[in-house]
């Protein structure tokens, strides 16, 4: 830097390498690699793709059982729970770093964003749930002052949910679009055979003017927010009317916000996954690198220390209150039959991820994250189960109503219920079905962001400094 | 920052230190006026202590009354500086800068001011003993080591000791070059004394570096801990309606952070007022704060929406009434209304404008409005949900603060603003070298006609970068 003689400094500009030829350079190297579809591709499509019927006869077999016995669906909605809180969660990975301005979302931000697209499958389990849920005529707390303010309708939990639900995938799928257009553009402009028709179909006459980019800033960061508060919406209605309200004496006005930290968490751990499948299997090694990893590890390190601190927070207030009701339900989900399942959950979901995380290495490596992400998921399945099952359980019973009114448990169950093949096949198959519907995306949309990447070398330069060679990085606004 | 003004290190170390070297006019009446406000409320203490808590206005049932709203409003506005400071240190967020030194300070001088009130609140303050001491030795009464009541002062005096020693590892380097710039003999001994021997060694910055770093890591827990275990000091209870309740250690913690970032907004306010620290604190500080303040203060609206929802979802009688004392009866229920929309309802609709947001007197005004609505909060928390009618409680007393509690609560508020100011003259209120090393590390890039701020990424060492584009 050089001073002035008014000791103010006269800042030179930085250099970046934003050539035409970079850019175009950019371009090609990710359509190269979004044009090949590798038979090993095939083949986990074809797994996936088996998997996902079973989950289909899985589906059918639940719905022939009918609506009557409601334990019966308890796993079946844990699976779906567990979709909300995984695929659904995982485009927030691209939505707030793109807000904050952390240029490591760049390579990973559109595969978070095609999870959106698996909300549609959630969209479909969630029909029949429709059906499963109380009505409010007959007295159940709710959180629509029924009875209390005219006018309320006795279905006010199934509309706004299913608004609510709906309203998430579209905005999901308006995500995905809308970042996508400029990479639609190059697929029009560079693709060749049916990408090259499928690009100018979607483009919609998306030239790169600065309109048009305007436009795109503006959009993205008005549906990302949307997106985000309609996330929050739908795991507060997941939590309160598909577990709260199954379970009497259940009020636990902090489970929604715990509901909603368990899928940031889940969504951070499954896009940890995708990403080590990309860069692995996906030709993307050299886009996708210790920066991602170790972005998303700090993530999943707060996020973690977090799920202690809700859960806890609530356990706390709980077990020192002592109340019946509330001892009740601790005897449910954590004490009683679910003991062990909730230890196993503890491990996964808090210890294994902080105390390994908390180590710099295992942030900062290719294996280490994936592998505790895995842990998360599996923990975070098994606690979607113990919640679910042990209040959809609790629901079955037929004093449920009477009790509910009532605000205590009359009778705490003392056993897991066995899933039955049907549930088995609707886990299996709609967990498979999810990851088959992102690997087709794939296929189709860019999964890596190429506009953001040639957005980043407008930012991103070279400078020597004393004795060595930075990195600088612009923060635009 | 589009509105940097970059300076040298030498014209930054004199503006920075005029106001440690020299005493502005203003200063001394200030602290004059201060202190006398602080010294009428240890009078008023002193006079509470000889004649007993009848002089305050509690009362069965409401035993709590000014002094613990007070203690849990100065615990939040604490936490302003580590939210700051730590979190944005964490997250490399550059505009933090100026602003962090102030945010610490106040930090340590809440906490304080939060300590003495329940030491006040007890009436006698020697009883502060049978916090670790038994409350009779020959029967070997122990204090109840499950209580929040014995956790809470063991997690504010480690939030203490901890923010105290985070101010001070980030003052050595400041507090090196006072060493070096002072004159008088003594005033130099005591600056060498501080300084701890820094020269600015390679080793002595990558040590202080590498504290700073880990004492922001280590004091996040302590700090979602304290407002925790305050806010569990009520929620464990069943006997009082409304205080029951899961959500209250986040909705504590957001409130806190909603009102110490205020604060915060506050002291750059003032900073740039009393201080002249314009070319440090500019608008573009102010809109940083300020969005970081919408994204608060919404969080906190949802937290509070569904502490109330939960609290009406329960349909139980005892708690319907109570919120309907909150809300809707006199005079708890005008206070209420001030309180949602001083803390909410105003400030966050005018900070969706861009000239709110870069102009300090707006956000100074909108900020004290937000801490008015905090502190009501606490009030409204605290008090009506004693007063409900309960099962067996013979006598029901109403609350009313008296004199006594006004004057020891406003000695609270002359205490931190004296402490500031005392610091202010002693030692910089904006680091030095933070401010240094951002202007080191600062560049520009030209992206077409627009001129973009850039950093020097700190992180993964250069060779961790891909190479291709």
């Amino acid at each position: 830097m050089v001073t002035d003689p008014g000791s103010r400094v006269v800042e030179p500009y930085v250099e970046t390498d934003n050539s035409v030829e970079t850019r175009k350079a950019v371009s090609d190297s990710f359509l190269a690699i979004h044009n090949i579809t590798s038979n090993r591709f095939w083949q986990f499509a074809a797994l996936f793709g088996i998997m996902f019927v079973l989950g289909i006869i899985g589906f059918v077999m639940r719905l022939s059982s009918g609506f009557d016995d409601k334990a019966a669906w308890g796993y079946y909605v844990a699976v779906f729970a567990f979709l909300m809180t995984t695929s659904s969660a995982a485009p927030m990975v691209a939505i707030a770093p793109r807000i904050a301005n952390s240029h490591w979302r760049r390579p990973i931000s559109r595969a978070a964003e095609i999870w959106a697209l698996a909300g549609c499958l959630n969209l479909l389990l969630y029909i029949p749930l429709i059906w499963l849920l109380p009505s409010l005529e007959n007295g159940r707390r709710s959180l629509w002052f029924y009875g209390q303010v005219e006018g309320v309708p006795a279905y006010s939990p199934h509309i706004w949910a299913t608004l609510a639900i709906l309203g998430l995938v579209l905005l999901g799928l308006a995500l995905v679009w809308l970042s996508s257009l400029p990479d639609f553009a190059v697929l029009r402009d560079q693709g060749e055979g049916w990408r090259k028709k499928w690009g100018s179909r979607l483009a919609l006459g998306w030239r790169g003017t600065s309109a048009q980019w305007n436009w795109q800033y503006h959009r993205m960061g008005v549906v990302g927010a949307f997106y985000f508060m309609m996330l929050i919406f739908v795991h507060f209605f997941i939590s309160v009317e598909f577990l709260m309200v199954h379970v009497p004496g259940w009020i636990d006005s902090l489970y929604p916000v715990t509901h909603a930290h368990n899928a940031l968490q889940a969504g951070v751990a499954t896009m940890m996954l995708t990403m080590f499948f990309l860069r692995q299997f996906g030709g993307y090694k050299d886009y996708i690198g210790l920066d991602q990893f170790w972005g998303l590890g700090k993530l999943l390190l707060a996020l973690s220390l977090l799920w202690f601190w809700f859960w806890f927070s609530s356990f706390n207030v709980f077990w020192y209150g002592k109340k019946p009701s509330e001892q009740a339900v601790l005897e449910l989900l954590v004490k009683g039959p679910y003991l062990y399942l909730f230890i196993t959950i503890f491990v996964l979901v808090f210890i294994l991820p902080w105390f390994t995380m908390i180590w710099n290495p295992v942030r900062r490596s290719v294996w280490g994250p994936p592998i505790l992400a895995t842990s998360v998921l599996i923990g975070t399945l098994l606690d979607r189960i113990r919640l679910y099952v042990g209040a959809w359980d609790v629901a079955g019973k037929s004093e449920m109503m009477e009790d509910m009114m009532k605000m205590k448990m009359s009778e705490v169950p003392t056993a897991i219920p066995t899933p039955h093949v049907a549930d088995i096949f609707v886990i299996v198959g709609f967990i498979g079905g999810s990851i088959l519907t992102f690997m087709l995306a794939t296929r189709l949309i860019p999964v890596v962001n190429i506009w953001e990447r040639k957005e980043m070398l407008l930012y991103k330069a070279e400078v020597q400094f004393h004795r060595t060679k930075v990195m600088v990085m612009g923060k635009p606004r | 920052m589009q509105e940097h003004t970059q300076l040298s290190h030498k014209q930054i170390n004199e503006d920075l230190l005029k106001d440690v070297l020299t005493v502005p006019k203003w200063w001394l009446p200030a602290v004059a006026f201060l202190g006398l406000v602080v010294l009428t409320g240890l009078c008023a203490f002193f006079f509470m202590v000889y004649h007993g808590l009848g002089v305050t206005g509690l009362n069965r049932p409401v035993m709590w009354g000014f002094f613990i709203a007070n203690f849990v409003f100065w615990i939040g506005i604490s936490h302003a500086g580590i939210m700051i400071s730590a979190i944005l240190r964490l997250t490399q967020a550059e505009w933090r800068r100026p602003i962090t030194r102030a945010a610490e300070v106040m930090t340590v001088f809440s906490l304080i001011a939060a300590l003495h009130t329940p030491l006040m609140h007890v009436g006698r303050p020697w009883r502060v003993l049978y916090w670790i001491f038994p409350y009779d030795f020959s029967r070997g009464i122990w204090p109840n080591i499950r209580s929040p009541f014995v956790w809470d002062p063991s997690a504010v005096g480690t939030y203490l000791i901890a923010s105290t020693l985070f101010v001070f590892i980030c003052l050595i380097p400041d507090i090196a070059i006072l060493r070096d710039r002072a004159k008088k003999p003594i005033v130099k001994k005591i600056y060498s004394q501080m300084a701890l021997g820094f020269r600015g060694t390679p080793r002595q910055w990558k040590l202080q570096i590498v504290a700073g770093i880990l004492l922001s890591a280590l004091v996040l827990p302590v700090f979602v801990s304290v407002h925790s275990i305050v806010s569990w000091d009520f929620a464990v209870l069943i006997g009082v309606e409304g205080w029951h309740s899961t959500i209250f250690a986040p909705y504590f913690i957001i409130g806190a952070i909603h009102s110490g970032v205020s604060a915060v907004a506050m002291l750059m306010a003032l900073s740039v007022w009393l201080y002249g620290l314009d070319k440090y604190i500019k608008p573009d500080h102010f809109d940083a704060i300020a969005r970081l303040l919408i994204v608060v203060a919404t969080t906190w609206f949802f937290f509070f929406f569904l502490e109330w929802v939960y609290a009406l979802y329960t349909l139980d009688s005892p708690d319907i009434a109570l919120r309907e004392l909150q809300a809707l009866q006199w005079p708890y229920g005008p206070l209420f209304a001030i309180f949602v929309i001083t803390s909410f309802v105003i400030p966050v609709p005018l900070w969706l404008f861009k000239r709110v947001r870069r102009s300090a007197a707006l956000m100074f005004w909108t900020t004290i409005l937000v801490n008015i609505g905090m502190w009501l909060e606490r009030f409204l928390i605290v008090i009506p949900g004693l007063l409900r009618r309960t099962h067996m409680t013979f006598d029901w007393g109403t609350y009313h603060p008296s004199i006594i509690e006004i004057l020891i609560v406003v000695e609270t508020f002359a205490f931190v603003c004296l402490g500031m100011l005392l610091f202010a003259k002693v030692l910089p209120l904006i680091p030095l070298f933070d401010i240094k090393e951002g202007m080191v590390n600062r560049r520009l890039i030209k992206v077409g006609r627009r001129v973009v701020p850039a950093t020097i990424r700190e992180g993964l060492p250069h060779h961790y970068y891909e190479k291709k584009h």
